[in-house]
């Protein structure tokens, strides 16, 4: 009988002990505003070292000392959109593509009018590179090589990484650009060729881009294609790799959007206020360091010394903007095309 | 007892069956088991302790824990008191539909736990077919701790009536029955009879929800929205570390639920000798 009470009194204290649950770090106080951005992959060190804290600071020396506290997930862009269109409590989205957006207009989670600076959403953009092995023992100097026999590529899965589909732009969209650099016509034959034959030699498609840097960084592959910011990252963990910058590529920009239907007229203020501040001069900079380029101010670049020049770069405008881009390029070739075989 | 009798049978001189049975035993399981779980601690310890420990108490890391054992203790009590009365109910009375019934508690054992995740998704997410009538009303499940015990309660449904059903199956009847001819009440029956003898059921059944929900992934990065600091658990952290290339970090974490396994697995062990010696 004592044995049953101690049990029954050891359960009760566990359950008292571990039933609560625990608080949220750094949390607790009165007075404090939240808000919660899904970003995608590769936003998250210069979202978490210095946007969040620098709006904190500004936020909080202009409205009495008033704190904001940032809630965060990250994942590839397509996750993050598919997760909000199923409901996450994000109040401010960062994708890696405009599609992105449209599609969270069509399923009327943000308004037409989405837009309200000069940039049209886009808050930042990098060009895609190639990653390759210290001293590039198979001598990559352009994406073609990258269909050469016996290489293996690690490249992220357009289903769910905008990273991925950035990179099919801009596989394709080089060769198009050279060759009508050549011989005045867009070859898209030879665009298709090349994109078939280095999807041959892709051996693993992780769910995002910073996915799929570390498998990459764990010793698979022989290369990778992703942001440009990824490579810089890299290197500055001196990471063993050399980086290949194509001699046409493709600049990815990425959008920013409030989530309409989770922000209350309440918490209206600070979102607003936190999307706007990712255009201020403070927060371009800020990208600029963490290896983003600036969208409002060309000359803020020149502070990166390690940004790449690109001979011949284009943008998503070069197939007519996101909205052809996408069933024109990753659907009517890659998927139907490239995929399928 | 039943090594000593073979060792009587089969044994002329030296043997050498038992150092070369234990030695395949080893063998086999290194490369399987033990070298995996052993990298894992190379690992997470690989840049020195200090770095392991500041990894260990990360404010994210130790909430996710947290996160991670309420949730799962929750789970736990839950499908417990459900595996239990399931149990008695599918024991004691015969009825129409009743085989169904057991075949569809086992159910979550082969279902992808990504199913589970979406499946709830589905039904109580704000667009779901009850969740959409929730939402006006500013009653959200998913994407909150709840959602995490809802899918740790699917996914470990099974788990503790697997293990207490059997032994209804096999108890004495006439226990039951002599409790009731001397005037016991079906509770009194059920809480002094038929419950003791089911204590270490309970407890194994207990211990396998508990440390199957700790570990549970597929389904929680579905529903629980993923957000650090508030619905990310345990094996959530571990992804979201692993992808974002800081290994050592994910480790970490990975260290302290493999002991935390190691831990549950040793009281069951111990526990169940001792419960059977009562």
């Amino acid at each position: 009988m004592k044995f049953k009470i101690g049990l029954i009194a050891v359960f009760f204290s566990a359950m008292v002990l571990i039933g609560c649950l625990p608080s949220a770090p750094g949390g607790g106080g009165g007075g404090e505003r939240k808000i919660t951005v899904y970003g995608f992959s590769i936003m998250k060190e210069s979202l978490q070292k210095e946007i969040f804290p620098a709006f904190a600071a500004k936020w909080r020396a202009e409205h009495n000392g008033e704190e904001v506290k940032f809630e965060s997930s990250f994942a590839g862009s397509e996750t993050v959109t598919n997760q909000i269109l199923q409901g996450v409590p994000a109040d401010v989205g960062i994708f890696s593509i405009e599609r992105d957006v449209d599609r969270l207009i069509q399923a009327g989670h943000v308004p037409n009018d989405w837009y309200v600076t000069p940039q049209k959403g886009i808050v930042n953009k990098t060009p895609f590179v190639i990653i390759v092995r210290k001293g590039n023992p198979q001598g990559i100097a352009d994406f073609a090589d990258l269909g050469k026999e016996g290489v293996k590529l690690i490249h992220p899965d357009p289903v769910s990484s905008g990273g991925a589909q950035w990179s099919i732009l801009a596989i394709y969209g080089s060769e198009l650009r050279k060759s009508e650099a050549e011989t005045g016509k867009r070859d898209e034959t030879r665009a298709l060729n090349t994109l078939k034959a280095i999807w041959k030699n892709v051996i693993a498609t992780p769910g995002s881009a910073r996915e799929a840097r570390t498998q990459f960084e764990l010793g698979q592959g022989d290369a990778l294609v992703t942001y440009e910011l990824e490579a810089l990252l890299m290197k500055d963990a001196n990471a063993p790799i050399d980086v290949v910058v194509p001699k046409a590529t493709i600049f990815s920009e990425h959008p920013v959007a409030i989530i309409d239907r989770n922000v209350t007229p309440d918490e209206r203020p600070v979102v607003e206020a936190f999307r706007n501040f990712l255009w201020s001069d403070e927060a371009q900079k800020a990208f600029v360091k963490n290896h983003f380029r600036s969208v409002t101010n060309e000359s803020f670049n020149d502070a990166n010394p390690q940004f790449a020049k690109i001979e011949m770069p284009f943008t998503v405008e070069y197939f007519g903007g996101w909205k052809k881009a996408y069933p024109d390029v990753i659907e009517k070739v890659f998927r139907d095309q490239v995929q399928k075989k | 007892m039943s090594a000593n009798l073979s060792n009587i049978r089969h044994t002329h001189g030296l043997d050498v069956v038992k150092p070369l049975s234990i030695t395949t035993l080893i063998l086999v399981m290194m490369p399987l088991v033990l070298l995996p779980l052993a990298s894992i601690f190379i690992f997470g310890t690989s840049s020195g302790l200090r770095s392991f420990w500041n990894a260990l108490t990360a404010p994210e890391a130790v909430f996710a824990l947290q996160l991670s054992i309420v949730t799962s203790f929750w789970a736990t009590v839950f499908n417990v008191v459900f595996g239990l009365f399931a149990a008695y109910v599918l024991t004691k009375y015969n009825f129409w539909g009743r085989n169904a019934l057991i075949v569809t508690i086992s159910l979550p054992t082969a279902i992808p736990t990504a199913v589970a995740g979406f499946a709830l998704l589905l039904l109580w997410g704000p667009y779901g077919i009850l969740g959409r009538f929730l939402d006006p009303h500013g009653i959200h499940l998913m994407f909150t701790a709840a959602a995490i015990i809802l899918a740790n309660i699917f996914v470990t449904f099974p788990l503790a009536f697997g293990v207490i059903k059997p032994v209804f199956d096999t108890m004495n009847q006439s226990l039951e029955e002599a409790s009731a001819t001397m005037g016991a009440t079906r509770w009194q029956t059920f809480w002094h009879v038929t419950l003791p003898s089911l204590r270490g059921a309970i407890l194994s059944g207990a211990l396998l929800t508990f440390a199957r929900a700790v570990g549970e992934f597929g389904s929680t990065i579905l529903v629980s929205g993923n957000l650090a600091g508030r619905t990310q658990t345990a094996p959530l952290y571990i992804f979201a570390k692993f992808n974002e290339g800081q290994v050592e970090a994910a480790n970490a974490i990975a260290i302290v639920l493999a002991l935390f396994s190691f831990l549950i697995f040793s009281v069951l062990f111990l526990a169940r000798d001792w419960l059977e010696a009562e």
